[in-house]
C-alpha cells in the first residue's frame, strides 16, 4: 500500500538526511516510484546531495501556491539501478528563501499543511507513486510537525546521546502519540564494534526505553562519514552492511512488520 | 382514488418537514448538552478568534477528543457529521457536538446544503 513516510528526529545530526536519501532509494531500486521530498527549509541539503543545484521550481514554491507539484518534481532514476523511478522535490537553499519560509504566519502554515496532505491525492492517487519521503528538520518546527501529521508512518532517527534519548522519549510522548502516528526508531551512528552479537538486547534495550517498535540498529561506518554525502550509498555500496540494514527496514516498512 | 393519492402526497411533504425540524432541533440539542456536560469548560480554555487558524501547533494545544476531529477534518477538507465518524469510529451525534464546538471556537466553518450539513477549513485568503 502506498505511503508517506517522514523521517525526523529530536536533535541534528542523527542521519535523517542520509537516512531519507537512502530509503527513498532503496524503494526505488526495488522497483518502486518515489518522490523524496526536502522540508528542512532552514538548512536545505538534498540539492547538494543529489548534486542538482538549479531547479526549475522548488517546493518552497509549491508550498506558496505559486507552482503545481508536478513542476517541483526532478526525475533522478536514471542515477539508479533497478528499474524503479526516483524524484526529489527540493527546498530553495537561497538565503532569501531561507529568510522568507522562516517568517510564515499559522494562517500560511494551516495552508501548506493542506498542500502536503493533497499530496496523498496529488502524487499518490493520481500519479501511482508508491512512497514519498519527507526529510525534516529537527525538533519541534512548524514545517516537520506538518510532515508528521501528513505522513503516514514516521521514522524517528536518534542516537545514543543522553540528551537525544531524553528529547526524542519526550517527543514520543507528546507529539507522534498526541497525532496517533505510527512510528519506527532506528538508533544511529551506534559505536560497538559487537554490534551484531548485541542486537536482541539492543532491541529490548530501545523497548524499553521509548515504547516504540525498532526499525533498525546502524552501526557507526567510517566509510558513510568519508563520503562526505557524495554517495547514495544503497547505490553504489550494493553490498556494504549499510545498503543491507537500508534493505531490512525497507522490507519491514513494505510488509507493516514494525514491531 | 386521485384525490387520495394527494392527500398521501401532502402529508408525506408535511411528515418530510417534520423529519428535516427535529434533525435541526436533534442538532441543537446535542451541542447544548455537550456544553453543559463540559465542553464548555473547553472552549473557555482555547479562545477561538472568527477566523481562528487550524495549524499544528492549535492542534497540539487541542484536548485529545477535539483533535482527531479537527484531524479528520484537515484531512477530508470537507464533511458531514457522519463521515467525520466514520473515520474516527464514534457515533455521529457526537462528531455533529464536536464539529459544531469547534465551529463556535472559530477553526471550522459551516454550510447547510439541503437536509446535510457540511464543515470544513476555509483557506482561502481574504482581502
Amino acid at each position: 500500500m502506498s505511503k508517506i513516510i517522514a523521517v525526523h528526529s529530536y536533535k541534528g545530526g542523527t542521519g535523517k538526511t542520509s537516512l531519507s536519501v537512502n530509503l527513498a532509494a532503496t524503494f526505488a531500486k526495488l522497483g518502486k516510484k518515489v518522490a523524496l521530498f526536502d522540508l528542512d527549509f532552514r538548512a536545505p541539503s538534498l540539492f547538494a546531495i543529489l548534486k542538482a543545484e538549479d531547479s526549475e521550481c522548488w517546493v518552497n514554491d509549491y508550498l506558496n501556491n505559486t507552482c503545481e507539484i508536478d513542476k517541483t518534481l526532478m526525475d533522478l532514476s536514471s542515477r539508479l539501478t533497478g528499474g524503479g523511478k526516483f524524484y526529489a522535490s527540493l527546498a530553495n537553499p537561497a538565503t532569501e528563501a531561507i529568510r522568507d519560509m522562516s517568517s510564515k504566519d499559522r494562517k500560511w502554515e494551516m495552508r501548506a499543511l493542506g498542500r502536503l496532505l493533497s499530496l496523498k491525492d496529488s502524487l499518490l492517487k493520481e500519479q501511482g507513486f508508491d512512497y514519498i519521503v519527507f526529510d525534516t528538520s529537527p525538533g519541534l518546527q512548524y514545517s516537520s510537525i506538518n510532515a508528521i501529521v501528513a505522513a503516514d508512518f514516521v521514522v524517528v532517527a536518534t542516537t545514543g546521546d543522553r540528551s537525544d534519548v531524553n528529547g526524542t522519549k519526550r517527543m514520543l510522548k507528546e507529539l507522534y502519540n498526541l497525532f496517533e502516528k505510527k512510528t519506527g526508531l532506528v538508533l544511529n551512528k551506534v559505536i560497538d564494534p559487537s554490534l551484531t552479537a548485541k542486537k536482541a538486547e539492543i532491541a529490548n534495550n530501545i523497548k524499553t526505553t521509548y515504547q516504540v517498535p525498532m526499525l533498525g540498529v546502524i552501526p557507526c561506518f567510517c566509510e558513510i562519514l568519508r563520503a562526505e554525502g557524495n554517495l547514495i550509498f544503497v547505490q553504489d555500496k550494493p553490498d556494504h552492511p549499510f545498503t543491507k540494514i537500508l534493505s531490512e527496514m525497507a522490507r519491514k516498512i513494505e510488509n507493516d512488520e514494525i514491531s | 382514488m386521485v384525490r387520495d393519492d394527494l392527500m398521501i402526497k401532502k402529508a408525506t411533504n408535511v411528515l418530510d418537514k417534520i423529519e428535516e425540524s427535529l434533525a435541526r432541533l436533534n442538532e441543537k440539542m446535542e451541542v447544548i448538552i455537550e456544553i453543559q456536560r463540559g465542553g464548555n469548560e473547553v472552549t473557555k480554555s482555547i479562545p477561538g478568534l472568527p477566523d481562528a487558524s487550524l495549524d499544528v501547533m492549535t492542534l497540539l494545544s487541542m484536548p485529545d477528543h477535539l483533535r482527531k476531529t479537527a484531524m479528520t477534518i484537515c484531512r477530508c477538507n470537507r464533511a458531514t457529521a457522519e463521515e467525520v465518524s466514520k473515520q474516527t469510529c464514534r457515533a455521529r451525534a457526537v462528531e455533529s457536538a464536536y464539529l459544531n464546538q469547534l465551529v463556535i471556537m472559530g477553526y471550522v466553518k459551516k454550510e447547510r446544503r439541503g437536509r446535510k450539513a457540511y464543515f470544513f477549513i476555509e483557506k482561502e485568503i481574504k482581502s
